[in-house]
């Protein structure tokens, strides 16, 4: 159902005539409580939700699948006319899709209830992205989240503008300290029995006030009865070596690097590769001497050399918190 | 450790379960005083099974019809090797929020079952990795018993 600006209370209509978003618009505003439909809400509508609302001002972005920012409809960035608090609403959206992950295809599917029951599990927890979630009028799961003012990790990494071996000195350590706490902030998902689903290297956000490292977006699931975390601790490792090295290391790269080359290359064993990524080296102690091997060895935890595997985050956060003994 | 004699044995349509069973049958065939339970463990429903209209216990009966036909071939397996048949019982039920491998095993723990038997099926190590394997979590998380692994 939607109705028109005529039904708003007379302060929040008055904050809309004089809203940025409306000013330069040539349509009145529509005010939507079923956002079932959610591609028929346009820049400039109103979502009433939980009492309050929300003026879309924006969509947010999102790299997937080899594209760059990509617009996500179901994902405005709003306004609640009656505070002036920006956020951003996730709305219900239904996607599957599979994902490759060396030989094997996993279907993943958009779970709201679980975002939903991470976002009430982690209120008030600093790793955490945070918000509400509410039903609309036609009992679709919104979830209200307050917005992170920062940028990406793997940005993040790149400030300074330091050499490898500087940013893997100077800078690393402090990264790691603070990757350490988001390694056992998953493994507080997992005991309670919720994955986040997605981990990769931009759904880690950094605050710009406080450089605090925070994890975001939870909609993301995967059905693997037998192995519920494994992709999880996978993607863990994944971020975690590239953090320590700034990217990933395939032979391309390798040749590529004057100062790398086929004499780095040559040291290169079949067991030094990735489990389920073909081709990226995984020993990369290889590729930089001064990686201490209690770090190395937890990258090779996921190299096709291995024996044992990861069965929790909280071993990955073990093994990391004694690695970090030697690098600071 | 519970007496030995109580065995499980987990047992799913695929041939390698069939052949575990088989070699299982020979062997308990020429031995006295067994308590055999034929357990069949099936996972949670996939994602998107309620939105084709069908409820939780629809999906239960179908898993458990299909469980009923192997089980009663195991059965006929373990007669056939010289198993008294009332030494044989079955049971099959879901992995409610938890693993296959630790729905056995609770159910080892609650019936106190001394062995437990199981097919392994090869997997690679990238596969075991993502996917998991039954008989490895069995081997390494069981208590109290002992488990065949029947390759």
């Amino acid at each position: 159902m939607t109705a028109g600006i005529d039904s708003l209370p007379p302060t929040i209509r008055e904050r809309l005539r004089e809203h940025r978003v409306t000013r330069s618009m040539r349509r009145a505003s529509r005010i939507f409580f079923d956002t079932t439909d959610f591609t028929s809400i346009d820049y400039g509508d109103i979502i009433f939700v939980d009492d309050c609302y929300f003026l879309v001002t924006g969509y947010t972005k999102e790299g997937r699948f080899g594209v760059d920012d990509q617009t996500k409809p179901w994902v405005p960035r709003v306004e609640d006319l009656a505070t002036g608090n920006k956020q951003i609403l996730k709305l219900v959206f239904h996607e599957t899709f599979d994902i490759t992950m060396g030989q094997f295809t996993i279907s993943y599917y958009r779970n709201p209830e679980k975002e939903a029951r991470v976002l009430e599990l982690t209120q008030g927890l600093p790793r955490f992205m945070q918000g509400r979630a509410v039903l609309d009028e036609k009992g679709n799961l919104v979830r209200i989240l307050d917005i992170i003012n920062g940028r990406r990790l793997d940005k993040f990494i790149y400030k300074s503008g330091a050499n490898h071996k500087e940013y893997f000195h100077q800078e690393l350590p402090a990264i790691l300290k603070q990757f350490l706490e988001c390694v056992q902030a998953i493994s507080l998902l997992h005991r309670n029995g919720f994955r986040h689903g997605d981990i990769r290297r931009d759904h880690i956000f950094v605050e710009r006030k406080t450089d605090l490292f925070r994890w975001i977006d939870f909609d993301y699931d995967y059905y693997m009865p037998e192995k519920p975390f494994a992709v999880d601790l996978y993607e863990l490792g994944n971020l975690l070596m590239y953090l320590v090295v700034r990217g990933n290391f395939h032979p391309r790269e390798i040749m590529a690097d004057p100062d790398m080359g086929e004499k780095i290359l040559n040291t290169i064993e079949p067991g030094d590769y990735a489990l389920l990524s073909k081709n990226r080296i995984v020993n990369l102690q290889k590729i930089f001497p001064y990686i201490p091997s209690e770090l190395n060895n937890i990258f090779l935890h996921f190299s096709l050399g291995t024996d044992v595997f990861y069965d929790t985050a909280d071993e990955i956060a073990q093994d990391l918190e004694a690695a970090l003994q030697k690098l600071t | 450790m519970n007496d030995w004699r109580n065995i499980l044995i987990a047992v799913d349509d695929t041939p390698t379960s069939e052949n575990a069973l088989k070699y299982t049958a020979d062997i308990l065939g020429k031995l006295e005083a067994t308590r055999i339970c034929l357990l069949h463990i099936y996972p949670e429903p996939p994602p998107g099974y309620y939105s084709s209209g069908k409820s939780l216990d629809d999906y239960r009966k179908e898993k458990e019809e299909k469980a009923a036909s192997f089980i009663h071939r195991a059965k006929d397996i373990l007669q056939q090797a010289g198993i008294d048949t009332n030494s044989i019982f079955s049971m099959d039920s879901m992995a409610d929020h938890a693993t296959i491998s630790q729905a056995i095993l609770d159910i080892q723990t609650e019936g106190e079952y001394g062995t437990i038997i199981v097919g392994k099926r090869g997997v690679s190590k990238a596969e075991e990795f993502l996917f998991g394997s039954i008989s490895s979590s069995l081997v390494h998380h069981s208590k109290d018993c002992t488990v065949w692994v029947v390759g």
